[in-house]
C-alpha cells in the first residue's frame, strides 16, 4: 500500500519538476547572466556561475540607456489601461450577467470578435484611427489600443464570477432597500475579489508584455515602451546581451512583485456561508 | 403593522398564465400561510407582494395603498429567504444592520436596534462572526434577525425552514410563531409543507395551479375542506378516498365499486342517488375484529408503529385506507380485519367536480 503510494506520488511530481525547470530555469538563466561581463558570457565551455560578478550591465542599463524613461511609459500605460479595463468590465460584465436586453446575446459574441483577428490585420485599421485622432505616440493613444486587447477578455471572466453570485443575494439587498449600484459596490464587488485580481494581473501582464502594437504606435523616443526598449540593445552587428539580461530583470521584477502581492487574494472560498444548497 | 390586499392579482410569463386572479384579504397582525404543492404559485405571489416580480394583473395593496408600481423599498416589507442569502463577506452584526445602513441610519442607533434584535433571537454572542461560521439554524436567525431590525410592515417567508433537518424545523416553528405573537406584524409565510401550515397560521391559503382552492383557518380547513384536493392535502397522514356512489333515500347509502357499503349520517337524508367519492380521515377509521355489524372486511398491508400512535394501511377492495389507533395493534400483513367508520365524521365530493357535497339545514 505505502509503495503503491509512493510510486504515485513519484508520478505526480515528475510531470511538476519537468514543468518547475522549464518555467525557473531560463529566469534564473537571466538573473545569473545579468551579472556576467560579455567575455563570460560569450565563454566555451558556458560558465554557470558569474565570476567575478559585476554590476556594470545594471549600470549601463540604468544610467546611459534610456531605459528608465521606457520603465516610466510602460508603467504609465499598464497602470492606465488596467484600470480603465477593470471600470469596463466591471459594469459590461454586470449587465451580461444581471439583465436581459435585446441582443445580448450578439453583443456577448461580438465582445469576442476582436480578441479572434490576428494583431496584425487591425494594426493598420487602428493606425488610421488613431492618427485621426491625433493619437499616435501619446500615452492616450496606447491606453486605448491596450482596451481593445484586454477587455474582451476581462469581461467574459468578470462575466462568469459574476453569474456565480447567488439571486438572491441581489434579492436580499433589494429588500434591503440598495440601489442597484449599491448591489454592485457593496454586495457584488467584495465577492468577486479572485476575479477581480485574475482580470488585474492578466491585464497587466498582457499590456506590460506587449511588443507589436507599442511598435506601430510609439515610435518616438519619448514613447516607447520597455519590450521595445529591451529590443534596442539588438542591432545588425552585435547584441548586447548582458545589458538585455539587465533590463529584462528589471523589466521583471513588477510583474513578480504584483503576483507575490496579490497572491493570497487569488484563494477562493468568499462565496461559502452565503446561501445553502 | 398593516393590512394587505390582493385582489384579483394575475401573473404570465408571455402567453402562460401562472396566477388567475387570487384574491385575499390579510388582515393587520395577521399570520396568513399560503400553501400548496411545487408549481402552486405560492412564491410568485410573495414575490409579487414583495416587489420582486412584476403584477400582469389585478391590484396589491400594502396598508391600504396600492404597490404595484412600488419598489421594494418603497412597500416597507422585510423578507426571509429559503437560501437564507446572508451577505457572505458581512459580520452577523452587518448583515443585520445592512437596510438601515443604507438608510443612513446613526451607527449608534444601528448598534441598538442590532443589539436588541439579537436578544430577541438569541444572537448576541455571534454578533462578530461571518456567516460562513455559523450553522444553519443560526444562519436561519441571521436572517430573520435581518428582518426583525428593520420593523417593517409586513414579514414576507419564502419556504424559511425546508432547508433546515426535521428536529430544527419543528423549534424553529416555535420560534417563528412566538416570534410573531410578541411583535404582532403582518406576516405572509409560504410553505409547502402543510404541517407547518396547520401549526403556524392563523388563515391558511391553499393555492393549487394558480387558483385558490379555499381559504381558512386551520381547523375549518381541517374540518370543512372545500374539495377533495383541499381535504387530501390538508392533514397527514391523509384522508382516505373511495370511488362509488351515493344511494339516497331515508336511509341514505354509499356503495363503492366493489359494493362495500358505508351508511351516511343523517346530514345527507334526502340527497340525490349520483356518483361520488367518499372522504373519511384515518382517525375516524378504527380496527375492529371481522364481522362486527357496520364494519367492512379489509386486508392489511402494512402496520406502522410511531409509538405514541399506530398506522394500520390496508387495502379495500380498490382502495387504500388508513386507520390510526391509539391502542397498540398486534396485526400481520395479509392479515383480514374488520374497519368501522365513524359515520358523523365522513366526507362526501361530488363526481365530476370533486366539491365537497353538503346538505344545508332546511332544504
Amino acid at each position: 500500500m505505502a509503495i503503491k503510494n509512493n510510486s504515485g506520488r513519484i508520478w505526480l511530481a515528475l510531470p511538476l519538476l519537468v514543468l518547475l525547470i522549464i518555467s525557473v530555469v531560463p529566469f534564473l538563466w537571466m538573473a545569473v547572466s545579468s551579472l556576467k561581463s560579455l567575455r563570460q558570457l560569450y565563454s566555451v565551455p558556458p560558465q554557470w556561475l558569474p565570476d567575478p560578478a559585476t554590476f556594470s550591465n545594471y549600470s549601463k542599463v540604468l544610467f546611459e540607456s534610456n531605459i528608465p524613461r521606457y520603465f516610466l511609459n510602460s508603467t504609465i500605460i499598464s497602470v492606465g489601461s488596467t484600470a480603465l479595463a477593470l471600470c469596463f468590465a466591471i459594469f459590461a460584465a454586470y449587465g451580461f450577467a444581471r439583465f436581459n436586453f435585446k441582443g445580448k446575446v450578439w453583443a456577448q459574441s461580438f465582445v469576442l470578435v476582436g480578441q479572434m483577428l490576428p494583431t496584425a490585420t487591425i494594426i493598420v485599421p487602428l493606425y488610421f484611427v488613431l492618427s485621426y485622432f491625433k493619437l499616435i505616440n501619446t500615452y492616450l493613444g496606447l491606453i486605448l489600443v491596450y482596451l481593445v486587447l484586454t477587455l474582451p477578455l476581462s469581461v467574459w471572466m468578470l462575466t462568469g464570477y459574476f453569474k456565480s453570485i447567488p439571486r438572491e443575494l441581489e434579492e436580499a439587498a433589494i429588500i434591503d432597500g440598495a440601489s442597484r449600484l449599491s448591489i454592485l459596490f457593496k454586495i457584488n464587488l467584495p465577492l468577486i475579489v479572485p476575479g477581480i485580481v485574475a482580470v488585474v494581473l492578466y491585464s497587466f501582464v498582457a499590456t506590460w508584455n506587449e511588443f507589436v502594437f507599442a511598435l506601430a504606435f510609439a515610435t518616438d523616443r519619448s514613447m516607447k515602451t520597455l519590450p521595445i526598449g529591451l529590443a534596442e540593445f539588438s542591432s545588425e552587428v552585435d547584441t548586447d546581451w548582458g545589458a538585455i539580461m539587465a533590463a529584462s530583470f528589471i523589466m521583471t521584477v513588477p510583474i513578480a512583485l504584483i503576483f507575490l502581492a496579490l497572491q493570497r487574494l487569488f484563494v477562493g472560498g468568499v462565496m461559502s456561508g452565503a446561501t445553502k444548497g | 403593522m398593516a393590512t394587505v390586499t390582493v385582489s384579483d392579482v394575475k401573473k404570465d410569463y408571455g402567453s402562460v398564465q401562472v396566477i388567475h386572479g387570487i384574491d385575499i384579504d390579510i388582515e393587520d397582525g395577521e399570520f396568513v400561510v399560503l400553501v400548496g404543492p411545487s408549481g402552486c404559485g405560492k412564491s410568485t405571489l410573495l414575490r409579487m407582494i414583495a416587489g420582486l416580480e412584476e403584477i400582469s394583473g389585478g391590484e396589491v395593496k400594502i396598508a391600504g395603498k396600492v404597490v404595484n408600481d412600488a419598489p421594494p423599498k418603497q412597500r416597507d416589507i422585510a423578507m426571509v429567504f429559503q437560501n437564507y442569502a446572508l451577505y457572505p463577506h458581512m459580520t452577523v452584526a452587518k448583515n443585520m444592520g445592512f437596510s438601515l445602513h443604507l438608510q443612513k441610519v446613526p451607527k449608534k442607533e444601528i448598534d441598538q436596534k442590532v443589539q436588541r434584535a439579537a436578544e430577541i433571537l438569541g444572537l448576541e454572542a455571534l454578533l462578530d462572526r461571518l456567516p460562513k461560521q455559523l450553522s444553519g439554524g443560526q444562519r436561519q436567525r441571521v436572517a430573520m434577525g435581518r428582518a426583525i431590525v428593520r420593523a417593517p410592515q409586513v414579514f414576507l417567508f419564502d419556504e424559511p425552514l425546508s432547508n433546515l433537518d426535521a428536529k430544527l424545523r419543528v423549534q424553529m416553528r416555535a420560534e417563528i410563531r412566538e416570534l410573531h405573537q410578541r411583535l404582532r406584524t403582518t406576516t405572509v409565510y409560504v410553505t409547502h409543507d402543510q404541517v407547518e401550515a396547520m401549526t403556524m397560521a392563523d388563515k391558511i391559503v391553499v393555492l393549487r395551479s394558480g387558483y385558490v382552492e379555499q381559504i381558512g383557518s386551520p381547523l375549518d380547513l381541517y374540518d370543512t375542506p372545500a374539495n377533495r384536493f383541499v381535504a387530501g392535502f390538508i392533514g397527514s397522514p391523509a384522508m382516505n378516498f373511495i370511488e362509488g356512489t351515493v344511494q339516497g333515500g331515508a336511509e341514505p347509502v354509499f356503495v363503492g365499486r366493489e359494493g362495500e357499503t358505508v351508511k351516511l349520517p343523517s346530514k345527507f337524508v334526502g340527497i340525490g342517488s349520483q356518483p361520488a367519492t367518499l372522504g373519511v380521515r384515518p382517525e375516524h377509521v378504527s380496527v375492529v375484529p371481522v364481522g362486527t355489524p357496520g364494519s367492512l372486511t379489509a386486508k392489511v398491508m402494512v402496520v406502522e408503529p410511531t409509538g405514541a400512535e399506530t398506522l394500520v394501511i390496508t387495502r379495500l377492495g380498490p382502495s387504500q385506507i388508513t386507520a390510526v389507533s391509539k391502542e397498540r395493534q398486534r396485526l400481520q400483513s395479509g392479515q383480514e380485519i374488520g374497519l368501522s367508520f365513524e359515520v358523523p365524521a365522513v366526507h362526501l365530493f361530488e363526481h365530476g367536480t370533486a366539491r365537497e357535497l353538503r346538505i344545508i339545514p332546511g332544504h
